[in-house]
């Protein structure tokens, strides 16, 4: 009684992938680099994408910012007031932040104030005055960091405080509340968030100052008309909108992009010099074999299934194994050398994590792109010549 | 019974030169006979081996077995037809070198997908028939002459073929393995299988248990 599936012509299929193992191992190798380059890349781009996305959604949809011939001022808390009026606006808030450049871990922080009992422009910002105080008082300041943060002031001896240096050289000591984790990575790992009166000391900003005002309007579709408004009203000011962010997010990302780019076409035109040795022909002991096959009684659909199963065994064994490795590389040990590649800035910004995004339509590109033209390169050649007499193959 | 009626085959070498292998000879072998083609090399001896295998295709002419036109074949069915009836001992042995014996033995069988435990026994009979039983897992480039032509010996018995042909199959044996090899044939002619051997070797001419000897000359037979 005949076997729906053919187990003996597997079993020669997997046999002839090991008793020609050099070839086998080179051919594995060289496929399984190129597929754990290729999805490397498209896993490391999916996440930044991924994150960029989320911290462009998390954006305040207007921010007001004072210009002083072209400079960035801070500005006056009472345009507040004036931008409320504004039909469409839903809310305005002047908010109390900058940068703090930590000389000696070489990296920049992002300070943000926020009022205890005040309305958070964010929702991130409402958990954390939910679990922490943030009370401000000349002894004690208290401060939420990021996780990056944390681990840089850890690495740094800053175990429960840290020491801020204000403009007039003298220290302002705060206290570590607790570390927190934010909607996105990218966004919250470099922050610190304290009471506006905390940063105000430490970056010397008066009461009647902010450093810019985020608005938020009722309906997304009149964020242009709105911040055409504000813009009349307060010429002085430059209105930022969050598709203004976006674009310009987008163009440092696509310029990344050209970079995959050359390193996908290298990758590409490898794979098809490999397909082309592949299917410019067979070597003779392979054609031999072929006929030995023939002529003991195997038909061409017996012959083609055999190379079928080879070529299968390879390509899939060589791409789940670029897969693998691929996951392992960016996910587990975040990319090394490829991520400094994608994500430029990362000398300026604490280290991020690259969050896992599964995309199955990658890995679904990467293997038609792999597997089939393999399979294909090899069953064609095999085609040609099973399809000859066995006595000429085998003379 | 196997019928060559009229075959004529001509292999074009170059544009302008062609070959004429076998030049319409007409030949019945009956079942269950032993017949030996004579001839120098290049006579046409391999070739008609080859047209009742049907490994190729004659340029005219038909070649009957059992009453079936086994030349006018499409390749799949001809597969079909050679793997059901025919055991080929080639020159060479045509063995794969790289497998080991029992896999070269198990060649004809793997397209049948038979039963495990059917192979086992199949593979099991035909090598201890043959004497090869104890080389089974070493690789045939590892084996002898003598080893390498049991085992295709072996490969051609294992579907057990109504035909079996071989095609010079002493000429890369010395005379105590060719001896070995005819007395091979002996038993095998016992179990009535039709036998057509193509050969040079003196070893097979007037042989008690061979029926007929043909001779071939030029792509004619002789006698």
């Amino acid at each position: 009684m005949k076997n729906k599936i053919n187990v003996y012509l597997i079993e020669y299929a997997i046999n002839a992938v090991l008793r020609q193992k050099y070839k086998s191992f080179f051919i594995v190798s060289v496929f399984m680099l190129l597929t754990f380059l290729l999805t490397s890349v498209f896993f490391i781009t999916n996440s930044i994408k991924h994150e960029l996305e989320s911290t462009v959604d998390a954006l305040p949809q207007i921010i007001v910012q004072k210009i002083k011939a072209g400079r960035h001022y801070d500005i006056d808390v009472s345009s507040v007031d004036g931008i409320l009026e504004i039909a469409g606006v839903s809310d305005a808030v002047a908010r109390v932040w900058g940068y703090y450049y930590f000389e000696n871990a070489g990296v920049n922080f992002s300070l943000v104030g926020i009022e205890q009992y005040e309305k958070q422009y964010k929702n991130s910002f409402e958990s954390i005055v939910e679990k922490f105080d943030l009370t401000h008082n000349e002894d004690d300041s208290f401060m939420v960091a990021g996780e990056g943060v944390y681990q840089t002031m850890q690495q740094n001896y800053y175990k429960e405080y840290f020491n801020f240096i204000k403009p007039d050289g003298t220290l302002k000591k705060v206290n570590l509340a607790g570390v927190f984790d934010s909607d996105t990575n990218l966004e919250s790992n470099d922050m610190i968030v304290l009471s506006k009166e905390t940063l105000r000391e430490i970056f010397d900003i008066p009461e009647s100052k902010a450093t810019d005002i985020v608005v938020r309007v009722e309906n997304p579709q009149e964020i242009q008309t709105v911040a055409s408004k504000i813009k009349l009203m307060y010429p002085d000011t430059r209105i930022v909108t969050n598709q203004d962010l976006k674009v310009s997010y987008q163009n440092i990302f696509d310029y990344k992009s050209g970079i995959f780019l050359a390193l996908f076409i290298v990758s590409l035109f490898t794979f098809f010099i490999i397909i082309y040795d592949k299917s410019s022909g067979l070597s003779n002991e392979e054609k031999r074999e072929i006929g030995i096959l023939k002529a003991v009684g195997w038909t061409v659909d017996d012959v083609l299934k055999e190379k079928f199963y080879e070529s299968f065994i390879i390509s899939f064994f060589a791409y789940t194994l670029g897969v693998g490795l691929a996951l392992a590389y960016v996910y587990l040990f975040q990319a090394p050398l490829l991520r400094d590649v994608f994500v430029g800035y990362s000398q300026l910004k604490t280290r991020f994590e690259l969050p896992f995004v599964f995309d199955f339509q990658t890995l679904f590109l990467v293997f038609l792109l792999s597997v089939p033209i393999y399979i294909a390169a090899t069953i064609i050649p095999s085609w040609k010549v099973a399809t000859l007499e066995a006595d000429e193959v085998i003379r | 019974m196997i019928e060559l009626k009229n075959i004529s085959k001509i292999y074009d070498v170059n544009k302008n030169e062609k070959l004429i292998a076998l030049d319409a000879i007409n030949l019945t072998i009956q079942e269950g006979e032993l017949v030996v083609l004579k001839g120098a090399s290049g006579s046409g001896k391999s070739t008609i081996l080859s047209l009742i295998a049907a490994l190729s295709k004659p340029t005219n002419g038909e070649v009957i077995v059992d009453s079936k036109k086994i030349s006018k074949l499409p390749d799949y069915f001809a597969s079909i037809y050679r793997r059901d009836n025919i055991g080929f001992i080639f020159q060479k042995y045509n063995l794969i070198p790289t497998l080991s014996v029992k896999d070269n033995v198990l060649l004809p069988l793997i397209p049948l997908n038979p039963h495990a435990d059917l192979v086992d026994e199949k593979l099991q009979k035909v090598m201890q028939r043959f004497n090869i039983a104890h080389k089974k897992d070493v690789l045939v480039r590892n084996l002898s002459g003598g080893e390498q032509q049991r085992v295709a010996i072996a490969r051609s018995y294992v579907n057990d073929p109504k035909i079996i042909i071989a095609d010079e199959p002493t000429a890369n044996l010395d005379e105590k393995l060719s001896l070995h090899f005819i007395e091979m044939l002996r038993e095998l002619k016992l179990l009535n299988k039709t036998i057509i051997i193509a050969t040079h070797d003196p070893l097979f001419f007037n042989l008690d248990f061979v029926d007929r000897e043909i001779e071939i000359h030029n792509g004619k037979i002789l006698r």
